[in-house]
């Protein structure tokens, strides 16, 4: 029986031998750096007691250089991994940014699908009852229908487009007056009809007694729509969001994302907020929303706590100036 | 004469779903709708449809959970799934899952009645099951 083991890398017991390129690009050994050269550097200190003062001052001109060079040697090193680490950074980023381009046009697919569906067929229909050789009453209620109903999925399509647009928008806030429970209430209305379909209810509660806040309307929904998603995908099977808004102290407003799902372990609580943190499995979450939702909102001059059990849901809170 | 194609549209978009009907009937076709999975499975365990054209996303169950489902209430039934949902992966997925084919919506009507016609005449050829 022919053994296959020698083909496999001794250091992980799996996987193809490494090649000699690889070999080559193994990392050089730390012990001089750590053992040997201090080693020698505590050999000259305690030789300079006993030999004469030329020969300490050659032995400690000589360890001194050995040390210089393992310190630059050591520095060089941290910048090539520091370089290294960069471009790795850089690579992940671009990934995660396909990833989510990939996704968002899956989406985007979808939603502007169905109502081109929708228009391709009325047009049809109006084309058969425009073929038909007497155009009766019932006929023309019939097109005028049909037309409308094009106008109404033309502003479907339109509401979709829109709200891309807003939402790609530049990062730098831009002020504007509006009522929180509308800014809201843009982002629910996106996603109660996926919610829908996954037995997912949304449940409102605003203090509709708020004045309007100040506030760069488009960042702010892109922190809304972002905490909405990743609601929704806590819940496994069905359960339930709750939106609300609030008075958060003098000159503060407050909005709440609150979920029935899966809930936040505490140990990682406190990395929630950190770039490319994510518990889901591998290519399903980017890891970037609560970071990016936490840059906005600081950059909205607000905050973003959050308050979580695990099995009984999370409740993310933004509070934002007045 | 031949038989008319007996037609079963499950789509969940309303006005999607009652103008593929009446279009579907100007083809000679005999159609009727679903607005979700379970009330197809319902239509489809009281009458025979040569063919069901079958969304995807839609409230309560999925295309995907109502595939399997049809094929075990009606195994001659072909079922063509029409959707706007533009992934390859639920495309191989329905396939293999013994769906005829998967059309992207918007399809026009003699793309989709192409589709409709060649399915039932490969059933009819094999013969009924």
């Amino acid at each position: 029986m022919k053994d296959d083991t020698a083909r496999t890398d001794p250091g992980t017991g799996a996987g193809p031998a490494v090649s000699p390129a690889a070999r080559r690009e193994r990392p050089r050994p730390l012990w001089p750096h750590t053992v040997a050269f201090p080693g020698l550097a505590a050999l000259a200190v305690l030789a300079a007691v006993f030999l004469p003062a030329p020969l300490a001052v050659i032995l400690a001109f000589f360890t001194g250089s050995l040390c210089v060079w393992s310190a630059v040697d050591m520095a060089s090193r941290v910048r090539a991994s520091e370089r290294e680490r960069s471009s790795l950074d850089a690579q992940l980023i671009q990934s995660q940014k396909l990833a989510a381009i990939g996704e968002l046009s899956s989406g985007i697919a979808h939603e502007i699908n169905n109502p081109l569906a929708v228009m391709a067929q009325e047009a049809e229909w109006m084309t058969h009852l425009m073929g038909r050789p007497d155009p009766t009453p019932e006929n023309l209620a019939e097109l005028r229908d049909s037309l409308s109903e094009i106008v109404r999925q033309v502003d479907r399509c339109k509401t979709i487009t829109h709200n891309l647009l807003n939402f790609s928008r530049k990062m730098e806030p831009v002020p504007q007056e509006e009522r929180l429970e509308r800014i809201m209430e843009d982002m629910v209305l996106l996603v109660e009809k996926e919610a829908g379909h996954k037995g997912v209810t949304i449940a409102r509660d605003y203090d509709t007694a708020l004045p309007p806040i100040r506030t760069d309307v488009p960042l702010l929904r892109q922190v809304i729509l972002n905490l909405l998603l990743n609601a929704f995908q806590a819940i496994e099977g069905r359960g339930a969001i709750t939106v609300s808004t609030r008075k958060a102290g003098e000159g503060r407003v407050a909005i709440v994302v609150a979920d029935t799902g899966v809930g936040i372990p505490p140990e990682n609580l406190p990395k929630i907020f950190n770039p490319f943190f994510t518990t889901k499995p591998p290519g399903q979450g980017t890891g970037l929303g609560l970071s990016l939702c936490h840059g906005i909102v600081d950059r909205l001059g607000g905050a973003i706590t959050v308050e979580s059990e695990p099995g009984k849901g999370s409740a993310f809170t933004v509070t934002l100036p007045a | 004469m031949p038989d008319p194609i007996r037609v079963l549209v499950v789509d969940d978009e309303d006005r999607f779903r009652t103008t593929l009907v009446k279009l579907l009937g100007t083809q000679g076709v005999v159609a009727e709708a679903a607005p979700d999975g379970a009330a197809a499975l319902a239509l489809l365990s009281e009458k025979p449809f040569d063919v069901v054209l079958l969304d995807v996303k839609m409230p309560g169950l999925s295309g995907q959970e109502v595939l399997p489902r049809i094929k075990a209430i009606a195994p001659g039934t072909e079922v063509l799934v029409l959707t706007g949902h533009a992934s390859v992966d639920i495309a191989a997925e329905m396939i293999a899952g013994g769906a005829a084919d998967y059309l992207l919506k918007p399809c026009p009507l003699d793309e989709l009645m192409g589709c409709v016609r060649a399915v039932y005449d490969r059933r009819r050829a094999v013969g009924p099951k």
